[in-house]
Parts: structure tokens; C-alpha cells; sequence
């Protein structure tokens, strides 16, 4: 008898275990009154201090931060969006991925249907119309920042170098890339020991970036790498410098870059706005004065910069809609930029007179606001195309092969484009 | 007080359909006790198998899902690959340079560790610890080792006089440096799992060997090894499988992080990579189950195939 009870009780334990596996899927609610809105964005957004007044202004409202690395964020996000649950109610999206989510648009919340598109004249309309489709019906994302593009440079190794140490002056001599090669090679003729950039592949970003088109044609998406002069003339001065051993051969956010930043391994960094505080905690306070901002060869570009989207999984889509929508507007893109140095895309916030003259210690006092202000005025936004996700990395791994000095410029070009072509078949 | 129900023996129909409880019962419940490992199994291990199959067989965009039955497409195309080809060459060879040496010294390990030794608790648990470390903490530190300007193997070698090693750029270094890493970790376990194996094998054994005065040497080869061979077949698949899956150890070791590929020639793309690579980086679902699908047969026939290899150490229980 006892016996039996303790098998059946048993069997009824199993049963019990069976059915709390298979209530683990299980939706869970907050019951706390108040409606969550979880803000899953990437690296640094400056939203903290906004998110305690955005709470303080909307009682009902919990504002919840997700904030994950770069990579993680966005292959998190595309998980979550085919595995049907798990999404924040407002999500970061990168310019770079914009393109791929836009093709999935439906898994989104078109946000011209809350009224999105009475705010578009906030907006430089290049940065609009990235973060819509084609046609502009779908409205998937609001701007956040842009990356206006700069120079960062080290003073000090200037200096040793026998280079001119003011901004102006350094300005003075790079007015295109091809002088600025010019001057890496005068760099590493007077200071052997040190590498003039970071790496190839940054040089070359930013060369990219200055340009219209880039892998695919505006007009109908063509692939055009193969005979893009521009494209051609970024690879090849970027991978000269490269191959003459004047980079550091390290990648922007890695730790071999921390490293390097706070080490003094090279002399010159391509520095879109938001690598000002990327720049700050690699370095540390040791580094304080060491580094300085100055305009980049060939007038302005643009380099980085986001939206902010809502997923059609959230269940709160007004409501992320609104966070979004203020959390975009003009006036807190002014104070993300005053506290953290995040370049506004709203030209209303950009211009703005506390903006233009904001200054940076860290840099010696450079003019931030000023330079930052100027490049988002004259930049000329670059297109990406759907497929370009599949090509760009091709062409950054062989620059890596040039500064590995396995393969010759005309060798690593050839495979790239070979590698493209295979690629967008 | 309302009558309790069915449970009075004394009628006869009571008792027959106890008796029936009791049947069902003795016939059912072994096989409920064991039911939850395979219903684990089938929702974890069969269910995501299949899937994986039937992702295989479409066009599957990792967002939007289904686009259409492609059919073998998605495998026409990757044995096609030459980048498929260079992961499973090298996943191949950085399983021989970590495995191979790894089991042989943790055979040698658990032979120093089964002798007489003090504080020999200390020891056997010692040895384990490099495996509690988590594997991201030991990717991050043995890429710091293995730097290419600060890194202490190249300041080490620097005192040697040997030029410093470009560790990420060549094919050989790399591998050699993420086979370490392997190393490291898992070879306090294996040697963990030989030495318990050890201690059951006959001790009449030895001093009938030491009688007829065999060495040390030869005892070992001669009685230890065939001792254990249960468990040396056990850890070779188990390396054989873990090894073929090697994804977080290369994956940190690239120096751009969670974007990179395995370096700037995929010199140390596992397959594991370029099917993380496929399947998040471009969101090609469908191409990737394709390679986790080929992978799981690679898996299996290296297993198999391991396993008829230690098969043939001679001797045994």
C-alpha cells in the first residue's frame, strides 16, 4: 500500500514536471500599474539621465535600459524578431543594418501610422529618408545621432615628429587623402617606432564615407565595386599606408584598440563623433591633453549613427512609439550632445549656440561643437543598398591581409571583388 | 461526514479496479520515472534536429522565415563553398593539435596522480579547476597572452631572442594558440576521468607484472591503458565532438570581436564560425542549417570512426 501511494505520487510528480516544462514558455506579466517600456540600444546612447526625467514627466511609464554591445545588439535583435518573443519595445538600429531590417519591415510598427511623418522636417532629410523605405510610406525608424566625420590626432607625436601640433595647422596639411598619406610617410620616416593610424580599414571607411555611392548604385542596386573609381581610390591609398607597416593594425572597439589608445601605439584615428568617448575610456585620465580633434581630408562624410524602431511584438506600441519620438526630438538630442558628445541628426539641435561652441578638455579644449556642427552641414550621406552587408566585409578583410603582408594591393583587390561578385550572385 | 470515496476494498468491484490501478500501474510507471530525460531529449535534442532539417531544405531568412522549398539547394551550393572547405579543414586541425596531445597528457597526469603522493586530494582537485573557469574568461585572457605588441608569449619569446609572432595572422600560429587554449581547459578533466578509471584497475595486476619484472614503463602501457579503455573511448568521442564544435575559444580570439570571421583569410574559421557567420551575421537561416546538419554528420562519423580506432587497443575487461 504505501508502496503503491509513493509510486503513484510519483507519476503524479512526473506529471507535474511535464507540465511545468511545458509552461516554461509562458508569458509573464509586470504587475506593478505602471506600463514597461524596455529601450534595448547599443555601446553608448547618453539616455540614462533621460530616462529619469522621461519617467518623472510620465508617472504610468517604467522606462527599462537593455544595453548590449554592438554586434550583440543587432543579432539579438534579428533573433528575437524571427523567434516571435523576447524583443525590447524600442530597439536601436545602426545605419550599417538599416538596410536588412527595412527588408523584414513588416515585423516592425510603421510609425507614420502614430504620426511619424509630421515630424520629418526635424530631420537633415538624407537621415530620413535612411530610416524609411523607398517609397516613403514606411516610416521604420526616428534619427538619433549621425556620425559627422573628424580626425582625431596625438599631439604629443606629432610634436616628436616634427608635424605641426595645432589643429589648424594639422588641418592645414591633409586638404585631401592623398596628402594625408603624405604626411604618414613623413611620420614614420621621423618616428619609426610608432605607427601613424590604427588600422587600414578605418582609413579607408572614412575615405568611403565621403563618397555618394559605394558598393551599389543609388538607382537601381546594382553592384558597381567592380568599377567605382572611388571605391578603387579609398582601397588604394587606405591599403598603401597599410602596406608600408604605418598602421597599428588594430580595430576600432577591440581590446588589442583599447590597448593600443591607452599604450600611444599610433598617431592619427578617424574619429566620427561618437569615437570622442570611445577615445576617453580607452585612454583614461593618463591620456588627458594627449589627443586632439581636427577636420578630416577632403571635407566631411558621414560615419555611424542610428534610429530607434518598435517592433511589432511590443505590446505597448504607442506608448514606444512616444518614448521614441521624444527621446529623438530635437531638444534631447541638444542635451545627449552636451552631456556625452553624441552629434545630433536634427540640424535645429546641431546649431543650436550652446552646441556649436561646446569644447572638450579631454581634447585640449578642441572645439567639438564647431567641428562636428561644420561636418554634419557639408556631409554628403552615402548609399548602402540591401545587399551591402554581404560585400562591405569582403573588401575590409583583404585591406587586413595588405597590413598582414600576405597578399599585394592588386592581389587583395582582385579577391575582394571576385569575393563580392560570388556573394551578390 | 460524507463517505469516502472508492478507495473501501471491501467490494468487489473495489477491489478488481485496484487491481487494474495496480497493473496499469507496475506496467506504466517505469516507464513514466524515465520518461522526463526523453521527453527533454525529444524537445531539446530530436525536435531542433529535425527543424534544423527541414530549415535546411528552404530558402529561410533568419527574420522573415520561410521563402520557399529550395530543396538540396542550400547543400548544393556549400559543397561548392571553398569557405566551407577552409572551416572544416580548419576545425580538422585544431581538433589533432589540441586532442591528440591533450588525452596523452592527461593520461600522463593521472599516472602521476594515481602514485602515493601528499596532499594528493589537493592535486586531483587542482587540476580541475582551469575547467571551472568560464570559457569566455579564458578566450579573453589567452588573447592577451597571445597579443601581437603586448602579449606576455611574445615578451617571453622576445627574452629567447626569437622574433615576436604575429599569433592571429598566420594559419599555423593561430591554431597552435587556440589549441592551448583547448588544452588548458580540458585537460584536468580527461586526466580527472582517466584517473578514476585507474583506480579500478586490479592492483594483483601490477605486482604480478612487477613480479615478473616488468617496468613502470611497460606496466603502464601493458595493464593501465587497456584498463581503461571504456573510458578512453569515452573521452576521445566526447573530445572528438566537442572539439568539432570549437566555436568561443576562435571566435574570441579574433581580434574584431563577434563580427570577425576567424581572421583576415578565415585562417581559424571553424565550422561553428562560419555557421554563426552565415546564419546571424547575414541571416541566411537556411545555409546555416545546412552546415549544422552536414556538421552533425561530420560529428558522428569522426565519432564512429574514433571509436573503432581506440577499439583496437588490445586487451581489457
Amino acid at each position: 500500500m504505501t508502496m503503491r501511494r509513493s509510486s503513484w505520487s510519483a507519476l503524479g510528480l512526473s506529471a507535474i514536471l511535464l507540465v511545468a516544462l511545458a509552461g516554461c514558455g509562458g508569458a509573464g506579466g509586470s504587475d506593478s500599474g505602471k506600463i514597461e517600456i524596455k529601450v534595448a540600444t547599443f555601446g553608448e546612447f547618453g539616455y540614462e539621465p533621460l530616462f529619469a526625467e522621461y519617467e518623472a514627466q510620465h508617472p504610468n511609464i517604467d522606462l527599462v535600459p537593455q544595453v548590449s554591445d554592438f554586434e550583440a545588439h543587432h543579432k539579438g535583435l534579428a533573433t528575437h524578431l524571427a523567434g516571435g518573443s523576447g524583443v525590447a519595445d524600442v530597439v536601436a538600429i545602426e545605419e550599417q543594418y538599416m538596410p536588412q531590417f527595412l527588408q523584414s519591415k513588416d515585423k516592425f510598427v510603421n510609425l507614420a501610422d502614430f504620426g511619424a511623418k509630421e515630424l520629418q522636417g526635424q530631420w537633415s532629410p538624407w537621415k530620413w529618408e535612411q530610416g524609411a523605405s523607398k517609397d516613403g510610406s514606411f516610416v521604420l525608424g526616428l534619427g538619433t545621432d549621425m556620425g559627422g566625420l573628424a580626425l582625431c590626432y596625438r599631439r604629443d607625436m606629432f610634436g616628436k615628429a616634427g608635424l605641426p601640433t595645432d589643429r589648424d595647422e594639422v588641418a592645414k596639411l591633409w586638404p585631401t587623402w592623398e596628402e594625408f598619406a603624405r604626411v604618414a610617410d613623413r611620420f614614420s620616416a621621423a618616428v619609426p617606432d610608432a605607427k601613424f593610424a590604427d588600422s587600414a580599414g578605418s582609413i579607408y571607411t572614412a575615405i568611403l564615407n565621403q563618397s555618394e555611392e559605394n558598393f551599389f548604385s543609388k538607382a537601381d542596386d546594382s553592384f558597381i565595386a567592380d568599377r567605382n573609381p572611388n571605391l578603387r581610390r579609398a582601397f588604394d591609398i587606405a591599403g598603401s599606408i597599410g602596406a608600408k607597416g604605418q598602421t597599428a593594425k588594430v580595430t576600432t572597439y577591440t581590446q588589442a584598440w583599447n590597448v593600443a589608445v591607452k599604450q600611444g601605439s599610433f598617431a592619427v584615428m578617424n574619429c566620427p563623433a561618437w569615437m570622442l568617448e570611445q577615445v576617453k575610456d580607452a585612454g583614461g585620465n593618463a591620456n588627458t591633453g594627449k589627443w586632439d580633434v581636427t577636420t578630416v581630408p577632403g571635407n566631411s562624410g558621414n560615419q555611424g549613427g542610428s534610429y530607434l524602431a518598435v517592433p511589432k511584438q511590443s505590446s505597448h506600441q504607442k506608448e514606444a512609439y512616444d518614448v521614441a519620438k521624444w527621446l529623438t526630438a530635437p531638444e534631447q538630442q541638444k542635451k545627449i550632445f552636451l552631456q556625452s558628445g553624441i552629434l545630433p541628426s536634427t540640424p535645429a539641435a546641431y546649431q543650436a549656440p550652446e552646441v556649436v561652441s561646446k569644447t572638450d578638455p579631454y581634447f585640449d579644449n578642441a572645439p567639438v561643437g564647431k567641428i562636428y556642427a561644420s561636418a554634419a552641414d557639408s556631409l554628403r550621406p552615402n548609399y548602402r543598398g540591401p545587399k551591402d552587408s554581404l560585400v562591405r566585409p569582403k573588401f575590409g578583410l583583404a585591406l587586413g591581409r595588405v597590413e598582414d603582408g600576405k597578399q599585394t594591393l592588386d592581389e587583395a583587390w582582385a579577391e575582394a571583388v571576385q569575393q563580392a561578385r560570388e556573394a551578390v550572385k | 461526514m460524507p463517505a469516502r470515496p472508492s478507495a473501501l476494498p471491501s467490494t468487489v468491484s473495489g477491489s478488481h479496479s485496484s487491481q487494474l490501478l495496480a497493473r496499469i500501474d507496475g506496467r506504466v510507471s517505469p516507464y513514466l520515472f524515465i520518461a522526463p530525460f526523453f521527453v527533454l531529449f525529444a524537445v531539446f535534442g530530436l525536435f531542433p534536429l529535425l527543424y534544423t532539417a527541414w530549415v535546411s531544405l528552404h530558402d529561410w531568412q533568419l527574420i522573415d522565415g520561410d521563402q520557399g522549398f529550395v530543396g538540396l539547394a542550400n547543400y548544393a551550393a556549400l559543397f561548392a563553398d571553398p569557405d566551407f572547405y577552409n572551416a572544416l579543414f580548419n576545425t580538422a586541425s585544431i581538433f589533432l593539435v589540441s586532442t591528440v596531445p591533450q588525452l596523452l597528457a592527461a593520461l600522463g597526469i593521472a599516472a602521476l596522480l594515481n602514485r602515493p603522493l601528499r596532499a594528493g586530494t589537493a592535486w586531483r582537485a587542482g587540476i580541475l579547476l582551469p575547467n571551472v573557469v568560464s570559457v569566455v574568461a579564458v578566450a579573453l585572457v589567452f588573447g592577451q597572452l597571445f597579443g601581437r605588441d603586448f602579449g606576455v608569449v611574445n615578451w617571453i619569446l622576445g627574452m629567447l631572442g626569437v622574433e615576436p609572432v604575429d599569433w592571429e595572422a598566420q594559419r599555423w600560429s593561430s591554431h597552435l594558440a587556440i589549441a592551448v587554449m583547448v588544452m588548458w581547459r580540458w585537460t584536468g578533466y580527461n586526466a580527472l576521468l582517466y584517473l578514476a578509471a585507474m583506480r579500478n584497475v586490479s592492483r594483483e595486476l601490477y605486482e604480478a607484472a612487477a613480479l615478473d619484472g616488468a617496468s613502470r614503463w611497460r606496466s603502464f602501457w601493458s595493464i593501465t591503458v587497456p584498463g581503461i579503455r571504456p573510458t578512453i573511448i569515452f573521452t576521445v568521442v566526447v573530445s572528438t565532438i566537442g572539439g568539432l564544435q570549437l566555436f568561443a575559444e576562435p571566435q574570441l580570439f579574433d581580434s574584431s570581436g563577434t563580427a570577425g570571421v576567424g581572421g583576415n583569410d578565415r585562417q581559424f574559421q571553424t565550422l561553428t564560425m562560419y555557421l554563426y557567420e552565415k546564419g546571424f551575421g547575414l541571416f541566411d537561416a537556411g545555409y546555416a542549417a545546412a552546415i549544422a546538419w552536414v556538421l552533425f554528420i561530420v560529428c558522428l562519423l569522426s565519432a564512429l570512426a574514433n571509436f573503432a580506432l581506440v577499439r583496437r587497443i588490445r586487451g581489457g575487461g
